[in-house]
């Protein structure tokens, strides 16, 4: 389990090392390292998901390890409050950044070994603190040095505590 | 890499400038895609996957070559060929898709559909509609010989025909409230259509949050493509050869 702090509270998440082991190894591996220390929710969209980890304020990229590989054929769905881990189009080129969906998005989950079709890999979900999640959903969001939907006020984590692991 | 979005091609054997763009398009354009979505109206009239004629294999032929290639084509159902059945998407190697369907654009979910949906205030159409997506009438008229089929094909466009040349311009367009209770309906700020042949993309606010809305335009005079990617939207026309 580990403990999301946030300018905005604290996010409780538990992680399902039996079903994405590599996921889980990798996000323990930033937080360990403190990569996630100063990053920002930069991407929030209500009714969709809060997306975070990977920038710093004023929307500088930290410099990350190698992607990892897509581990989104476990099963795991992206339903309301589990954890995934963002990408670009490319399914196996997950980093640092990961997303909470608020809501049951299923056009997320894996279909097929494809390009399109691999979706995106949960790897655990919140067990405490899920208002503060929604709280972070609904700040004002606006466009920030080309992305869009970046909190009007910076939404950061503060420090990553893990917990029994 | 870019997914591109066609729609209302309307193919038809009297128009074969546009079955000429539309396989130049599929053998250039779409093999650098990174998927393909035809939603609705690829051809005039569609009576069924066994109505075997020239048009059906070339075009059935030039899609299986692009999904060959290892470019996913999807399709959803028009008012003009809701009877493309699974024969056509084996044959094709297209990927049908339900009459609504939510995606992943880069990482943002898109509604897509074909649109006649959303044309709420041609009450006479969307009677019609709901009587010809029917399971059980479309079941029948497979039944029915391809001659016959053929000839109730022509009625309907006939009766259609007629229909739109009565209707106010503002009838046969999308309703706002209809556009807005479909992207509440799937939690999506993002919409992507065909059916009524005024391509644009539209931008507003809903609930307080900025929504879009693409429309794909038809292919009778020129082609009309959608090009996503990461850096945003762009609808593009294409140009018929003289000739």
């Amino acid at each position: 389990m580990v403990n999301l702090h946030t300018t905005l509270g604290i996010i409780g998440i538990e992680l399902d090392h039996g079903k994405a082991p590599a996921t889980t190894a990798n996000f323990l591996q930033y937080a360990r390292d403190g990569f996630y220390e100063g990053t920002l929710f930069h991407r929030v969209i209500p009714n969709f998901m809060i997306q975070g980890g990977g920038l710093e304020p004023g929307m500088t990229q930290k410099l990350t390890r190698e992607p990892i590989r897509n581990e989104a054929d476990n099963g795991l769905q992206n339903q309301v409050g589990t954890i995934a881990m963002a990408r670009t189009s490319d399914p196996h080129s997950a980093t640092a950044q990961f997303f909470i969906n608020v809501k049951d998005n299923d056009f997320l989950d894996h279909r097929s070994p494809t390009s399109q079709g691999w979706g995106y890999c949960v790897f655990g979900r919140v067990v405490a603190g899920m208002d503060v999640v929604n709280t972070i959903a609904k700040v004002p969001t606006t466009a920030k040095r080309g992305h869009q939907d970046v909190p009007v006020d910076d939404v950061m984590i503060t420090k990553v505590e893990i917990i029994g692991e | 890499m870019a997914t591109l979005f066609v729609s209302d091609l309307h193919l038809d054997p009297a128009r074969p400038a546009t079955t000429a763009l539309f396989l130049d398009f599929l053998a250039r354009q779409a093999r650098q895609a990174e998927a393909c979505y035809i939603l609705g109206d690829l051809f005039e009239a569609w009576i069924g996957d066994d109505d075997d004629t020239e048009l059906g294999r070339v075009v059935v032929n030039a899609l299986r070559s692009l999904a060959d290639s290892g470019v996913p084509v999807y399709f959803l159902h028009g008012n003009r060929d809701f009877l493309i059945g699974p024969h056509f998407a084996s044959e094709s190697g297209i990927q049908l898709l339900p009459e609504t369907e939510v995606i992943d654009l880069y990482g943002e979910p898109v509604l897509l559909l074909h649109g006649d949906t959303l044309c709420t205030d041609d009450v006479d159409y969307q009677a019609f509609r709901a009587q010809v997506r029917n399971p059980v009438w479309q079941a029948r008229l497979l039944e029915q010989p391809l001659a016959q089929r053929r000839a109730l094909a022509g009625q309907l466009r006939e009766t259609s025909r007629q229909a739109l040349q009565q209707k106010a311009t503002d009838i046969t367009d999308v309703n706002p409230a209809a556009v807005n209770q479909a992207l509440r309906a799937h939690g999506v700020r993002r919409m992507i259509h065909g059916h009524t042949h005024r391509p644009a993309i539209h931008e507003w606010t809903l609930d307080e949050l900025p929504v879009r809305r693409a429309v794909l335009g038809d292919w009778y005079v020129q082609g009309s493509v959608l090009r996503c990617d990461e850096a945003g939207w762009c609808l593009e026309p294409l140009a018929l050869s003289i000739g």
